[in-house]
């Protein structure tokens, strides 16, 4: 816990001020000391984070291959057009923008739930987390084993379990809607926890009195629930958002895994057809241009949201000057 | 739990860890691992993509050799059919850790080779080991060859067969004299009438083949009736359509004359066809000669395996393909290594009798004529094909397991369902070919 | 410790002030029935690639959810560990954890410090790339990583897979924050007494930033242990290879060998689960405050 409350960097934030303004111009022992501590990571930084971006923008406008040194010819903007014109690109987008949709309001939806029921009880919340969060620290691989023995048609956990109730399984591997599926349960089941986490945090960060003054009024749980809680989460749930959208629109794990983006390409994920593109069909050049396509998209989501939450950010912290001026 | 306590574990547990990475440290994948070299975990490091009947015959050639060669220890691995194991292949070979032998098929040799992953058999000494041109199956080696240089050494020939229910073709009269093999049908119009007397044999079908989900069985039968009367369906290294629009459409019309009439189902799984031609309910299966294991296994079913029989053109054509031995390029790989990799080879081909239990036909012609091979029926059957076999175009995306074979194989599948007419099929074919010969190829073959 | 009894009793607090009435305790408990019987479904598949793992696949294919018919053996992790080089797997993912999490701590709580408590020409600069760094979808930019990673000669290698971990910028992150909240006369003193700038970040911040050195020891070695798509670029010899990517080569709708395939899963997850419950603390609130910022 104490990581918790020392990790805030707001904590201390008036001495750290008085710091910084007592001494107007750093002295060169401090300039020195901070390059050369900060170098080592800078350099890897630069070389290996900010470097392929670099090298995928360049390598988008030649016909590299991707498994031959040299960076092959000059192809100007070309790779770019083929891949808007590719439907298989864009069927491909979709894919990923699918699963976005249908995982992104389950996993939002059911961590904030859980995290409230969770929050509501006193003993054993540490075996909730283990619960919940356990399936997120082990390796997409191992989940998928697991997951396609409990999906093997007749003898497989989950199929007997539709046999069970009456119901026919769907075709867990072999069909396009029993893909989705499959992938949605499995994702569901591995990265919950990481939202229910977070809710978790955020709810323990609301103070005490807001519900004794709730509870005073005479507020009923759900009322609590609904008029105290879910509203004082609205930062936090826009996070959870983005953070889920952005995991999602990744995708690639657990459906290659899978299913192979099969049948017949019919959920294969963006990424995958980078992968097929790039790495089995070694178009290196094609392969970076639908990288930066992708790239430019995912910063785009990034960036909205973070001007949307600036600006709501922004409009929350003065409410009450504005009516006053517009009313003078 | 304090930070100071959680600490003290972790380091204790990092301890432990440490101690025993320190143990094992002089394992070679580690040091390998750190340095960049090459993995020196056996004399021979093979991969190949045989599970099933196939994997077990390859273990025991492998052990053949390990017999021969005590003094050599070979490390084999099994990757995932087809895409996994080709992309594997290729990252392995620019990471700069090959294996030492690789296999590949035939068809997916073009693209293998022009990217500069293959060293040339010849470069490997293998010629020293008595492997030439003339001890092969000549089509083998020739689509070993690419650009004028022999990038691979053909193990087998597996072409798309016909299979037949000898109780029901004995029934409808299709037996020849010696009552082993089918009497000759020298066209398509004979080999409908043999589906028809099969059906009033008491078949329910007179043919059947896997369609459902199973582009590359459909792509395999196009091919081997388009090629009786047209060449390849690409051509200038994949970048031109040259697709024969009549021969297409009588292709695409022969096809649907056999379902259309209730000779062939006209959509039908693999299990499916397994469970109509295993019973007697279909006379013939069209299908590839490593299907011969599972037909094997069933209880007191006899079936006999033939070429197909010229069904458009003039002369008899099989679709088929290679599996064959690799070098991948190493420029960290000794002389001794690349030494072993060559008498693995030698000893594969040698051994490669045990190979055509699984059906294939031995690309090794001392093999090809050895007593060893010709005991075995119906594997001895079908030799001629491999001698008329024709392969995938070459290109830089066709082969097998290979996303082309899936697009064009798609459209075959909607012909023979009967849902595109025979002319608007062509188009769409020429639409599939299209999407391939328009990207720019990410290698210049040849 | 004196921060988690507040945290704690915060926690409770909804419960403890709503016992009033009746219906709020018939709420609390309507809460435990339902959230219990989720964390039983969450823990089935363990428990049942578990089960598996120790059946017979005779008796699993007859009688796929009776456990106990057939009888239990160890017979499956047998059989996986001879067949499958798990040590090696084991021991890659090992040496690959360790090496990111020794770097990322050392390099990134170096980074971290300067950008906390020094002035030097370029700070804002350097802030702000890793500002920026934080929204790069990384794991979308596998193709031209490989590209540059091949014409430096490091495919194939472990540094392959050390060197983009070092480079995730969160990690600064963690000290940057940790290091701002550490009070300015400690390090004013130190700076009095003539310590050099390497000096204070070694022997005075250091020592006192366990809690962010955990988080971020953790939190690299569990992502570390778990990339799945780049090392299955990178690492292809198959006894070079991580732990999750050769497990990945056992993935196979066709394969039937259900204990021996359960029994490796087992082996698979059991460290990590290992791992996890032995610091569940600290990486529930590593991703908690990460996440969070």
């Amino acid at each position: 816990m104490t990581t918790l409350a020392s990790e805030r960097p707001a904590e201390r934030p008036a001495r750290r001020i008085t710091l910084r303004t007592a001494s107007p111009r750093a002295p060169r022992s401090d300039r020195r000391a901070g390059l050369l501590l900060s170098s080592p990571f800078l350099v890897i930084y630069l070389l290996f984070m900010i470097g392929p971006l670099l090298v995928g923008v360049v390598v988008s406008f030649f016909n590299t291959t991707t498994v031959k040194s040299g960076l092959g010819g000059w192809v100007g903007l070309s790779n770019y057009k083929a891949v808007c014109e590719d439907s298989l690109f864009w069927s491909a987008m979709w894919h990923s923008v699918l699963f976005t949709l249908i995982t992104t309001p389950l996993l939002v939806v059911l961590a904030l739930a859980f995290a409230i029921l969770a929050s509501r009880i006193r003993h054993g919340t540490v075996f909730y987390r283990l619960a919940f969060f356990a399936p997120y620290v082990v390796p997409s691989s191992v989940v998928a084993l697991i997951f396609l023995w409990m999906y093997t048609p007749q003898v497989g956990l989950i199929p007997k379990i539709f046999d069970a109730v009456g119901l026919t399984p769907p075709d867990f591997i072999g069909t396009t809607s029993g893909g989705w599926t499959a992938v949605v349960l499995m994702t569901l089941w591995w990265t919950f926890g990481f939202n229910f986490v977070l809710y978790t945090a955020a709810i323990q960060d609301v103070p005490p009195e807001v519900y004794e003054a709730a509870a005073i009024d005479g507020a009923s749980p759900w009322q609590q629930i609904r008029f105290v809680t879910v509203p004082l989460l609205g930062r936090t749930t826009s996070l959870v958002l983005i953070l889920q959208i952005l995991a999602s629109l990744k995708v690639f794990d657990q459906i290659y895994l899978l299913l192979g983006g099969g049948p017949n390409q019919s959920t294969r994920p963006v990424i995958e057809y980078i992968y097929d593109t790039g790495f089995t069909s070694y178009r290196g050049g094609y392969g970076a241009a639908a990288t930066m396509v992708y790239f430019v998209i995912i910063v785009a989501i990034s960036a909205v949201w973070y001007v949307l939450r600036q600006h709501r950010t922004a409009a929350a912290e003065r409410p009450a000057p504005r009516p006053e001026r517009r009313t003078s | 739990m304090s930070g100071a306590l959680a600490r003290r574990r972790f380091l204790a547990l990092g301890g432990g860890l440490a101690l025993s990475g320190g143990l094992t440290a002089c394992a070679s994948p580690l040091a390998t691992g750190l340095s960049g070299a090459q993995p020196d975990t056996a004399d021979v490091i093979y991969w190949n993509l045989f599970t099933g009947g196939d994997g077990a015959n390859m273990v025991l050639m492998e052990d053949a050799f390990r017999k021969a060669h005590p003094g050599l220890s070979v490390e084999a691995t099994i990757l995932g059919w087809g895409n996994p194991y080709y992309t594997k292949l290729a990252l392995a070979t620019a990471s700069g850790t090959p294996p030492d032998v690789g296999i590949a098929h035939l068809s997916r040799l073009p693209l293998l080779a022009a990217a500069g992953l293959l060293e040339p058999v010849e470069d490997a000494g293998v010629g020293e080991l008595g492997i030439t041109a003339d001890k092969f199956t000549p089509a083998a080696w020739h689509k070993a060859t690419v650009g004028g240089t022999v990038y691979a050494v053909p193990l087998d020939t597996h072409p798309f067969v016909l299979f037949s229910h000898t109780d029901l073709a004995r029934k409808a009269g299709l037996l020849d004299a010696t009552g082993a093999g089918l009497k000759p049908m020298k066209d398509g119009a004979a080999f409908t009438d043999a589906l028809k007397a099969m059906k009033d044999a008491g078949a329910q079908y007179g043919a059947v083949m896997s369609t459902t989900a199973d582009p590359a069985t459909c792509w395999r039968y196009f091919s081997m009736i388009y090629s009786g009367i047209a060449g390849p369906v690409v051509t200038d290294s994949g970048t031109r359509i040259a697709v024969d629009d009549d021969a297409a459409e009588s292709t695409f019309a022969f096809m649907q004359s056999l379902t259309a009439g209730g000779l062939m189902p006209k959509s039908l799984t693999g299990s499916g066809v397994n469970a109509l031609f295993s019973t007697g309910k279909a006379g013939f299966l069209f299908d590839g000669e490593w299907q011969i294991p599972t037909y094997r296994a069933v209880k007191g079913f006899h079936f006999n395996v033939t070429p197909f029989p010229a069904l458009l053109g003039p002369k008899p054509v099989a679709y088929a393909d290679s599996h064959s031995l690799v070098i991948p390029r190493s420029g960290k790989r000794s002389a001794a290594r690349t030494a072993h990799a060559a008498l693995f080879i030698r000893s594969l081909l040698d051994n490669s009798a045990t190979w055509a239990h699984g059906g294939h036909v031995p690309a090794w012609l001392s093999t090809q004529r050895s007593k060893a091979f010709l005991d075995q029926s119906p594997q001895r059957n079908y030799v001629q094909a491999a001698f008329n076999a024709v392969y995938d175009p070459v290109a830089w995306y066709t082969g097998a397991g290979s996303d082309f074979q899936n697009t064009v194989g798609a459209t075959v599948i909607e012909v023979i369902a009967g849902q595109i007419k025979p002319k608007a099929a062509v188009a769409q074919l020429r639409s599939d070919l299209k999407r391939y010969t328009t990207a720019r190829p990410p290698v210049t073959i040849g | 410790m004196t921060t988690l009894a507040p945290v704690r009793g915060r926690a409770q607090a909804p419960a403890a002030t709503a016992d009033g009435g009746n219906g709020a305790k018939l709420f609390n408990r309507l809460c435990v029935v339902c959230l219990t019987l989720f964390a039983l479904i969450w823990l089935v598949p363990f428990v049942w690639a578990l089960i598996t793992s120790l059946r017979s696949d005779g008796s699993i294919t007859e009688k796929p959810t009776s456990p106990f018919a057939g009888g239990w053996s160890f017979h499956a992790y047998s059989y996986a560990w001879d067949n499958y080089p798990l040590g090696y797997w084991y021991l890659n993912s090992l040496v690959i954890a360790t090496l990111a999490v020794l770097f990322t701590v050392a390099f990134c709580s170096m980074a971290g410090f300067a950008l906390a408590l020094l002035q030097f020409p370029g700070r804002n600069v350097v802030m702000a790339l890793v500002v920026a760094g934080l929204m790069l979808p990384t794991e979308a930019l596998v193709l031209p990583q490989f590209v540059e990673y091949r014409s430096l000669h490091l495919l194939g290698t472990y540094w392959a897979l050390v060197l983009p971990s070092v480079a995730a910028p969160v990690s600064v992150f963690v000290f940057h924050a940790f290091f701002r909240g550490i009070p300015t006369p400690l390090i004013e003193a130190a700076r009095l007494d003539g310590a050099s700038w390497w000096r204070i970040y070694w022997s005075v911040c250091l020592p006192i930033s366990r809690p962010a050195v955990a988080t971020v020891a953790i939190l690299t070695f569990i992502s570390s242990w778990n990339a799945f798509l780049w090392p299955l670029l990178v690492l292809s010899q198959t006894k070079s290879q991580t732990v999750p990517v050769g497990l990945s080569s056992l993935v196979n709708p066709s394969n039937i060998q259900y204990a021996e395939v359960m029994a490796s899963s087992v082996l698979g997850f059991l460290p990590l689960i290992a791992v996890f419950l032995v610091f569940q603390r600290q990486i529930v609130q590593g991703v908690a405050t990460t996440g969070l910022k």
